[in-house]
């Protein structure tokens, strides 16, 4: 009798369990589906949103904005300033989610009903395609098509992350790789700087020239991140192929380039740099790496970390940057790019307030105030590149004015919709190739199958 | 009394009697129990039948000792019986956490098979229960035994052998990254210049085969204080006489720890053997924090089974794929430990 009991009480636990499971998915269905019964629902702030901004301006709105690193990163609090100027009766709220595990963290807050935040920012395309399936973020097209907002002007990234022909964020940030060099360390060898327009046959090269292998004052000819992007990726720049095509075997090249640069030390191993957690900043600010290639939001990070004397000015403090190297035939200054972007929630009550800013920040003005902390906006212009440049402790030299300028921008990685299974299979034989696990051949034949796999689903 | 309540207790009566007479006849000591309980049972029916009472004496007894236990059931079916209910269904579905649950059978069971990652993972998890286990189990044991002798500044390396299990996880994985660092870590070092190995062959210990072997020394000499204390109280719980009485006998220090030492602390073992199957087969932290590198990800030759759970759950939103692998981790932990028990009792 007793056990009955037990059993009806769990069986009862159990139904109420699955019921409730039931009722807030539906709960979290019906926003998005009902979309505008609901805004017509809040009636106060609505009536406003539709009128002019002018009108709008009398009711104060407050926005919360999905952000990492608030304390390592400038511009988050310039762009929270600068737009609260602009529009006095808004309030910016931001939230720190950190950057380490930052989209699974925002993936998991905007999971079921309803949602704390109105506008988020989209630090990678696997998290956004997430996102996208999740139904989570709000389709752009009708705001930008009303808005008026030219999409030719982001250089075509726009495309790459265009979804069933919807567009879910608009970029603000746009990175794109360069290499950046160590100017003392070739002079105290007399070897020439690298130039815009080198091959990855003559990049090689000058590594090895620049290299010193003498135990106790080891020059490392280049620097390679743990990340994958840092060396298969040089496979893309020739537009040609990319990483969502199932078959990788255009990466060999370049992974027998950099083992073969680990076996003769011309670069740090990255086993040892597994082990260590090294940071890439901490390898170019040491002072021993004559060349890494990184993304460009690393010059920001040098110029404020020299200035402020937390970099040693004696070991890094004379840096350049180039283009990335290309392969035969290919023009120079084809690069990788990675965008940062803005979404509005699609739980969010007040979307259109969360749009304004949105276009605000990835537009003219937005643009202004991320480079005047040596930040790359996705709105290039010549004006903006010359405002990066001119900035103090930006490298004097032509070439490396002439850098900033990219010829062909690839995303590192383009939105798919397994795009985040297709990256964790590339990372993970990534891995072992580089840990020397497997032979090069072996690692890029069990990306083509694992991917395949992925795609045939 | 109105009729229909004295053919009731009429009934039971003759249904007690009925009892009583097979409990009699019943030889088989198990059904004989059986029978007394359901005895009982209707003896209790009786008695409440005929003092009119709506809730039973024993039912009121039931209700207070469930109401003390209530506050901490609740709790537990909250956070910890529905998840699983819930997860145990999830497996049979897909779901990505916003939209629509779709039921999909066994699906997700199917794809199992095919997945080389699940399949890694798997025998990655399997190679490291099996390293852990006993080598944990024999050094716990062994420390156990030393430390309960008389020995100089016993208290001082007890508290040695338990510190790495008090220490925090990152900082004492960042102190053995670099012990075995591949190429400036003291361990390679003295094997480059004592044991004269090539440069090029100093072992990768993070890295290919060698990092299951790293993360079950880490966890061994991790884990070995903690059931070292359990052992600790063990031996304690052995009777001195039963030693005097051996030496008395003439037995000498191997055969007092083989009749009675062992056997005595067979308890112990056993508790210390499932609880650490149970916590090796969760391992997570330890490979994230000794082989994720820089950015936390595992290859294949280090993937574990709750890190593929993390990884589909919350890098491909694929819930249901997710929870069926935690269902297959539940049954594999579940189906060793039923073993162990098993085993157990059979040398009652």
């Amino acid at each position: 009798m007793k056990r009955k009991l037990i059993s009806i009480m769990l069986t009862a636990v159990m139904m109420t369990s699955v019921l409730v499971g039931c009722g807030a998915k539906e709960e979290a269905a019906a926003p998005a589906a009902d979309a505008p019964a609901a805004t017509e629902s809040a009636p106060a702030a609505e009536e406003a949103a539709p009128a002019a901004a002018e009108e709008a301006a009398a009711e104060p709105v407050t926005l919360t904005w999905a952000i990492w690193d608030e304390a390592t990163t400038q511009y988050w609090g310039d762009i929270k300033a600068a737009y609260e100027a602009a529009n006095p009766n808004v309030t910016i709220e931001m939230v720190d989610l950190g950057s380490q595990d930052y989209m699974t963290v925002l993936a998991t807050e905007l999971s079921g009903s309803g949602s704390d935040f109105d506008v988020v920012t989209i630090k990678d395309v696997p998290g956004y395609a997430t996102l996208v399936s999740k139904n989570t973020l709000e389709p752009l097209d009708a705001y930008i098509s009303e808005a008026g907002i030219d999409l030719a002007q982001y250089g075509g990234v726009d495309k790459q992350i265009t979804i069933d022909g919807s567009l879910y964020e608009l970029p603000f940030r746009n990175d794109f790789w360069v290499v950046f060099y160590n100017k003392d360390l070739f002079d105290a060898k007399g070897v020439p700087y690298p130039t815009n327009d080198m091959t990855f046959e003559e990049y090689d090269a000058l590594a090895r020239q620049v290299t010193d292998t003498t135990f106790g004052s080891q020059i490392y000819g280049t620097h390679y991140h743990t990340w994958r992007s840092a060396v298969q990726l040089f496979g893309v720049l020739d537009g040609k192929h990319s990483i969502l095509d199932g078959t990788y075997d255009y990466f060999k090249p370049y992974y027998e380039m950099v083992l073969g640069q680990e076996d003769d030390q011309v670069c740090r191993n990255y086993a040892d740099l597994s082990a260590e957690g090294l940071h890439y900043s901490a390898a170019f600010s040491g002072g021993d790496v004559a060349m890494m290639n990184q993304g460009s939001w690393f010059i920001s990070t040098l110029m404020t970390n020299i200035a402020s004397g937390e970099y040693d000015a004696s070991l890094c403090g004379n840096w350049g940057l180039v283009k990335y190297p290309h392969a035969e035939g290919v023009e120079a200054g084809s690069t990788l790019g990675t965008i940062t972007g803005l979404s509005v929630v699609a739980a969010s009550d007040v979307k259109d307030a969360a749009f304004d800013f949105v276009e605000w920040v990835s537009g003219e003005e937005g643009a202004k105030v991320m480079a005047s902390s040596g930040n790359f906006p996705a709105l290039m212009t010549d004006d903006i590149a010359g405002m990066i440049s001119g900035l103090e402790g930006f490298p004097t030299d032509a070439e490396s004015k002439e850098a900033l300028k990219v010829s062909n921008l690839y995303l590192e990685v383009p939105y798919a919709e397994n795009v985040a299974e297709i990256n964790n299979v590339l990372d993970t034989y990534h891995k072992s190739i580089m840990n020397r696990e497997v032979s090069i051949d072996e690692g890029i034949a069990s990306m083509n199958e694992e991917v395949g796999k992925i795609l045939g689903q | 009394m109105d009729e229909k309540r004295v053919a009731l207790l009429k009934s039971l009566e003759s249904k007690s009697a009925d009892l009583l007479v097979q409990i009699q006849k019943e030889d088989n000591m198990k059904k004989k129990q059986k029978l007394i309980a359901e005895q009982q049972h209707v003896q209790r029916q009786v008695v409440k039948v005929r003092s009119n009472q709506k809730i039973s004496k024993d039912t009121k007894k039931d209700l207070v000792a469930y109401s003390f236990i209530a506050p901490n059931f609740i709790g537990f079916a909250v956070f910890t019986l529905v998840p699983i209910v819930f997860a145990f269904i999830l497996a049979f579905m897909n779901w990505d956490g916003s939209n629509e649950i779709t039921l999909v059978g066994f699906d997700n069971f199917k794809k199992l098979f095919t997945d080389t990652f699940f399949i890694a993972a798997l025998k990655n998890t399997i190679i490291y229960v099996i390293g852990t286990v006993p080598l944990t189990m024999v050094a716990s044991l062994a420390l156990a035994i030393v430390l309960n002798q008389k020995v100089i500044a016993r208290g001082f390396f007890r508290t040695v052998s338990f510190f790495p299990y008090v220490a925090s996880l990152v900082a004492i994985t960042a102190v053995w990254s670099m012990i075995f660092h591949p190429s400036k870590g003291p361990v390679n070092y003295l094997l480059l210049t004592l044991f004269k190995v090539p440069q090029d062959q100093l072992p990768k210990w993070f890295s290919g085969t060698l990092v299951l072997f790293t993360l079950i020394l880490f966890s061994v000499w991790k884990y070995m204080g903690y059931y070292m204390v359990i052992y600790l109280a063990g031996l304690q719980g052995i009777s001195a006489e039963l030693y005097e009485a051996a030496g008395l006998d003439g037995a000498n220090t191997w055969q007092k720890f083989k009749y009675i030492t062992w056997p005595q602390l067979r308890t112990t073992t056993f508790f210390v053997v499932v609880m650490l199957t149970i916590n090796c087969f969760k391992v997570y932290d330890i490979a994230v924090m000794l082989a994720g590198g820089g950015d936390g990800k595992l290859s294949t030759s280090a993937t574990v089974l709750v890190y593929y759970i993390y990884q589909n759950a919350f890098n491909y939103w694929d819930l249901g794929y997710s929870s069926a692998i935690a269902m297959v981790l539940f049954v594999l932990v579940l189906v060793v430990t039923m073993i162990q028990f098993k085993y157990e009792k059979n040398l009652d």
